[in-house]
């Protein structure tokens, strides 16, 4: 019973990473109807970013990693800004080519990764304040995973405040409903998309710090993560936060779940079966926005 | 004010207007008339920059804003408002306009309470989301919308369309106040009793080119109404 309950914890920690992947997507899927594949790719250079900070300015492990979120959401913020002025941009409204150009995008980056830093995963070594946990009710909760928790609903919630409180917030979901409506009441849309951009991207490099606390890091890291990312999002309905968050939520909790009783493969498996059959049963997602229109 | 040279514009390969010449005087209002399909949104839409023209001018206060971006063009005095009374749904009335008086450059904040003066039905809803607005409320939003970015232009393609006959009256008296205010106004309308009744000058469009246009004293009502008919 208690290897079962200690199942929760860790879906809820691979659910708060998915959160953090699947808002940057939500952004650009829902807003520009971008599916950028270099997704995963900005959460493996966030993971680097984490790598880098003690390995190569040999910062204190204690602290390097609350270091590391700022700097690899900056860090993946910019190439996100990068990846939209220099490709994307000249590529709206043709899904399949951004599709592919990213994915060549996400490879490039991956083979960036294998000649900076080797093939084979390196050790991110977590700070001594992380190790350890402490034991509710007879369930686990390491450190580790609460910090990702904490970092979860800290994004989660500042995301919140700007989307709902910020003048570029209301900004953006002005253009993520409407981007026509929104260019004749005269919101400078294209900007909009780049803030957008970093913003996504930014959130990528977060998530990408935080997997580092409970898996490997190693080139291919994002691939692992962009299509559950992907799976959040379509089921938490699009520009819809509190779909976002359910999600993955439930996302996790079933991946934790399904690994634990069968194998990664099959529970794999199940994951695409219950979302199929979810999406059969709703398919516009969890949550839409309530309108009289018919579309 | 506005001065529309030689426009040819469409969508892709198919040409919807050729060679449309028009103009909106200071303290003016212009009805363009027209049955469905000659092009009277591709011109608004032209105008107002969500569709770059394949050729001609549009010129706004003197300056060339042929190729403006569409923000940039409400920030020089153009409001819009597009057929089919479309709001931000998920964002509030009071968010509706907010959005909009900041991204003009926010004008005074008076503009809201000015804009909220002249349609009192928005008030009670200001917190409702807009997608659940009626027909007759979202429409008034969407000139309220409008209005809160200052234009000196007011754009309105077919304002009264679907809307309850009580609603309509209150938008067009609403159009007639903001002309007096000394707003130009621009009208894509279907109904000639209203044109005639708010317009100085009717245009009327027939497969994308003017074929007619006139004063509202030297208008022939039977030539337009003979152009109107299907």
């Amino acid at each position: 019973m208690d290897a079962i309950l200690n199942q929760v914890p860790i879906g809820i920690a691979i659910g708060a990473v998915l959160l953090l992947a699947a808002l940057g997507l939500n952004f650009t899927f829902g807003q520009m109807g971008v599916i950028n594949m270099a997704h995963g790719e900005f959460m493996m250079v966030g993971a680097y970013t984490a790598f880098v900070t003690h390995a190569w300015f040999d910062l204190n492990p204690d602290y390097a990693l609350l270091l590391a979120v700022p700097a690899a959401f900056a860090l993946t913020g910019l190439l996100g800004l990068a990846l939209e002025a220099g490709v994307i941009r000249h590529f709206y409204g043709r899904p399949l080519d951004t599709l592919l150009l990213t994915f060549g995008v996400g490879l490039v980056l991956q083979q960036i990764a294998r000649d900076v830093f080797g093939a084979p995963n390196v050790d991110v070594p977590a700070p001594a304040w992380l190790a350890g946990g402490v034991d509710v009710l007879g369930i686990r909760l390491h450190h580790a995973r609460l910090f990702i928790l904490a970092l979860a609903v800290l994004c989660v919630v500042a995301i919140a405040y700007y989307l709902n409180r910020s003048r570029p917030g209301r900004q953006m979901r002005a253009v993520l409903h409407n981007r026509d409506l929104a260019a004749i009441t005269g919101i400078p849309t294209r900007r909009v998309d780049a803030t957008t951009f970093f913003l996504g991207s930014g959130l990528a490099g977060i998530a990408g710090v935080a997997l580092t606390l409970i898996g490997p890091t190693g080139p291919t890291l994002g691939h692992n993560y962009i299509v559950d990312a992907f799976l959040v999002v379509v089921v938490g309905g699009l520009g819809q936060l509190r779909g976002t968050i359910l999600a993955a939520l439930a996302l996790g909790l079933l991946n934790a779940f399904s690994e634990f009783w069968t194998d990664a493969s099959l529970a794999k498996v199940i994951v695409f079966v219950a979302i199929i059959g979810f999406l059969q049963a709703r398919p516009q997602g969890m949550f839409t926005v309530r309108s009289r229109a018919l579309t | 004010m506005l001065s529309v040279r030689g426009l040819d514009a469409g969508y892709g390969r198919a040409q919807v207007l050729f060679g449309v010449d028009l103009d909106v005087a200071d303290d003016s209002v212009v009805c363009v008339m027209g049955r469905n399909g000659v092009g009277k949104s591709t011109l608004l839409n032209t105008v107002t920059g969500l569709i770059t023209p394949m050729a001609g001018q549009v010129v706004f206060d003197g300056h060339d804003i042929t190729r403006r971006p569409a923000h940039a063009r409400v920030r020089a005095g153009i409001g819009y408002v597009p057929q089919g009374h479309e709001s931000f749904a998920p964002l509030t009335v009071a968010e509706n306009l907010n959005v909009a008086w900041e991204a003009a450059g926010r004008g005074p904040r008076t503009l809201i309470d000015d804009a909220l003066e002249l349609f009192p039905r928005l008030v009670p809803l200001l917190g409702r989301n807009a997608g659940v607005l009626s027909g007759g409320q979202a429409q008034q939003l969407a000139i309220a919308r409008a209005l809160v970015s200052n234009p000196r232009l007011l754009i309105l393609d077919e304002p009264t369309e679907g809307i309850q006959p009580s609603i309509v009256a209150e938008i067009e008296e609403a159009i007639a106040t903001l002309h007096d205010r000394g707003i130009a106004v621009l009208l894509v309308e279907q109904y000639l009793d209203v044109a005639l009744r708010l317009a100085h000058t009717v245009t009327v469009l027939d497969a994308g080119a003017v074929v007619h246009s006139a004063a509202r004293e030297e208008l022939s009502e039977e030539r337009v109404r003979a152009l109107l008919a299907i």
